[in-house]
């Protein structure tokens, strides 16, 4: 069975690039453009990982991995922003990765395989 | 009964003690919007006018890192040039403000006699075995040297330079720390230093010392915060820039792919062309804001510029989707703005407006005189309004709640109410909406003959 991923991403281009990529490489992916949104998904949906942005409108990705804990602390959750200098502070919001946003998907790809396989 | 009197300008007799001149002189220039240079300029002054102290030249040392610095030297080369120097600085009325301007031409043009001799001299700050002048500093004491030509402890190239034999070296302590020092002759009149005339320099020094310190922990709480700003501008303007380029980067790639469809290539090249336009927007707004230079406010007619926004075809593009009211005084006052900025501050407010309200809401533009020489410009949107927290940090440049937003907006308008003299208000509340009300000074018009 495809492993499913729950991508939460602001930027629409930047949903659409990840939502594509990461299904050609066999995942199943729910994409979603805010915090309020992907907690919806997750009171339906089992996901084996979660990609998310950290700036974005209202919540924030900081303020929904918070949430996220309070629901399901089990699943490991990939923090991909644009941002480059908060990268060394993921391990303190409870996030398994931090991916700096890049135009070759590589990294993303290979957080989420050591996470959750194939 | 109440008296007043003017804190900044004490008005002493002429015959008042020249202990109080000189404290008036010194904290006078502190208020002023003197430079760092120019206020020791001032303290060099006070010590050597005839209403101050009345030394003839004084010598100034700065600390810079471990050394001490020779950086200026103030007073007379001749006894012809003292007479001159005396008799401007002894006419009736004249000001600090002008004996400090008549100083700095003076350091200015001995800057090749003089201070340029004084330049060359650097001392190790804090060596104990130092000889005078940097023993004082190096042992915190004032020292009073007489017959300089047979004292061993003095330096022999800054007796060539000073060239008298009686001299007075104050360092300039802030806390326990040396800032530098002054050294004081009468080279002129040969007149010996007395000991008030010790004592007077002594305050003088600590006046100095604590001046410098102060003024240099300014100086770098200042630099702190550009950098503190600058690093949150970099960050902001990494992050803003760095998604439409992965989104070019990543769309790209897959057009580089083998498997691509005709559709697929076709919304891929749209996609890439609309992200390129956006960086564009993003480097167009933020050299914008960067280059933006605030012109003098004059006072103008409101009613035509509000009106030629209103009517702008972005505007009225953007006002179909919103019910619009806009209610400005057939007759408004002349307020006080730079009219160009003054329009483009009211283009921003509705933009914010327009994103901030869903279709079918309502955006209010209100032109009014709240009371004589006030005029409100007042924008309401009943749009999804703003937190508290948020509301705080508006005016921030770089601060967005917007998807796309660069945060450039309100922190221009900011700039224009500063510039101009006026005030920002801001009452929002979360799902009901926002108003912005600005108040310009205001005045009657002119009556037209």
């Amino acid at each position: 069975m495809k492993k499913k991923i729950l991508l939460v991403e602001d930027e629409r281009p930047l949903c659409l690039l990840y939502e594509e990529e990461l299904s050609r490489e066999g995942y199943e992916i729910t994409a979603v453009t805010n915090a309020e949104a992907a907690l919806a998904a997750l009171r339906t949906t089992i996901f084996d990982l979660i990609v998310t942005d950290i700036r974005m409108p209202g919540k924030n990705g900081i303020e929904l991995i918070t949430e996220i804990m309070g629901l399901r602390k089990d699943i490991p959750i990939i923090i991909n922003s644009a941002f480059q200098s908060y990268k060394e502070d993921f391990m303190t919001w409870a996030a398994d990765a931090y991916v700096v946003k890049s135009s070759s998907l590589d990294e993303l790809k290979a957080k989420i395989k050591s996470l959750i396989g194939e | 009964m109440i008296e007043k009197y003017n804190i900044l300008s004490p008005d002493f007799e002429r015959d008042a003690p020249r202990e109080l001149t000189l404290l008036s002189i010194i904290s006078q220039s502190f208020f002023q919007p003197f430079s760092l240079e120019d206020n020791l300029l001032v303290i060099l002054t006070a010590l050597t006018s005839g209403s101050g102290v009345g030394f003839n030249r004084a010598m100034l040392f700065l600390k810079r890192g471990d050394l001490l610095k020779g950086e200026m030297w103030l007073g007379p080369r001749s006894a012809e040039e003292a007479g001159l120097i005396w008799e401007v600085l002894s006419t009736p009325g004249i000001g600090y403000v002008e004996i400090v301007e008549h100083n700095r031409a003076l350091v200015n043009k001995n800057a090749d006699t003089l201070s340029a001799r004084l330049k060359g001299l650097v001392y190790a700050a804090n060596n104990e075995s130092a000889h005078i002048p940097a023993y004082a500093a190096s042992h915190k004491e004032i020292l009073h040297v007489r017959d300089a030509a047979n004292e061993l402890l003095v330096d022999r190239r800054f007796l060539n330079i000073i060239g008298v034999d009686e001299f007075l070296c104050v360092p300039l302590l802030a806390r326990d720390d040396i800032v530098g020092e002054i050294i004081l002759d009468n080279a002129i009149t040969r007149t010996p230093i007395s000991p008030s005339d010790i004592k007077l320099a002594g305050i003088c020094g600590l006046m100095a010392g604590n001046y410098i310190h102060s003024a240099t922990l300014h100086r770098r709480v200042i630099d702190m915060e550009k950098m503190a700003a600058m690093g949150e501008m970099a960050m902001f303007v990494t992050h803003q820039l760095r998604n439409p380029v992965v989104a070019i980067g990543g769309f790209t790639d897959q057009l580089l792919k083998p498997d691509v469809t005709e559709e697929k290539r076709s919304r891929n090249l749209t996609i890439i062309r609309d992200e390129i336009q956006r960086l564009e927007n993003i480097i167009y707004q933020m050299g914008h804001f960067l280059k933006v230079s605030m012109k003098e406010p004059v006072f103008f007619d409101p009613g035509p510029v509000i009106a030629s926004v209103l009517e702008s075809p972005q505007i009225q593009a953007r006002a179909r989707d919103f019910v619009m009211s806009a209610r400005v005084e057939p007759c408004p006052p002349e307020i006080l703005c730079d009219p160009t900025s003054f329009g483009e501050v009211l283009r921003n407010l509705l933009d914010n407006a327009f994103d901030a309200t869903p279709a079918g809401g309502t955006i209010s533009v209100r032109g009014f005189l709240r009371k004589p020489g006030e005029f409100v410009l007042s924008v309401r949107d009943t749009g999804r309004g703003m937190t508290n927290p948020d509301k705080e940090q508006i005016f921030k440049a770089f601060f967005t709640t917007k998807e796309t937003g660069m945060g450039l907006g309100l922190p221009f308008i900011k700039r224009v109410m500063d510039n101009c003299g006026g005030k920002i208000e801001v009452q929002s509340r979360v799902g009901r909406g926002t108003v912005f009300k600005l108040t310009f000074n205001s005045r009657e018009r002119e009556s037209t003959p």
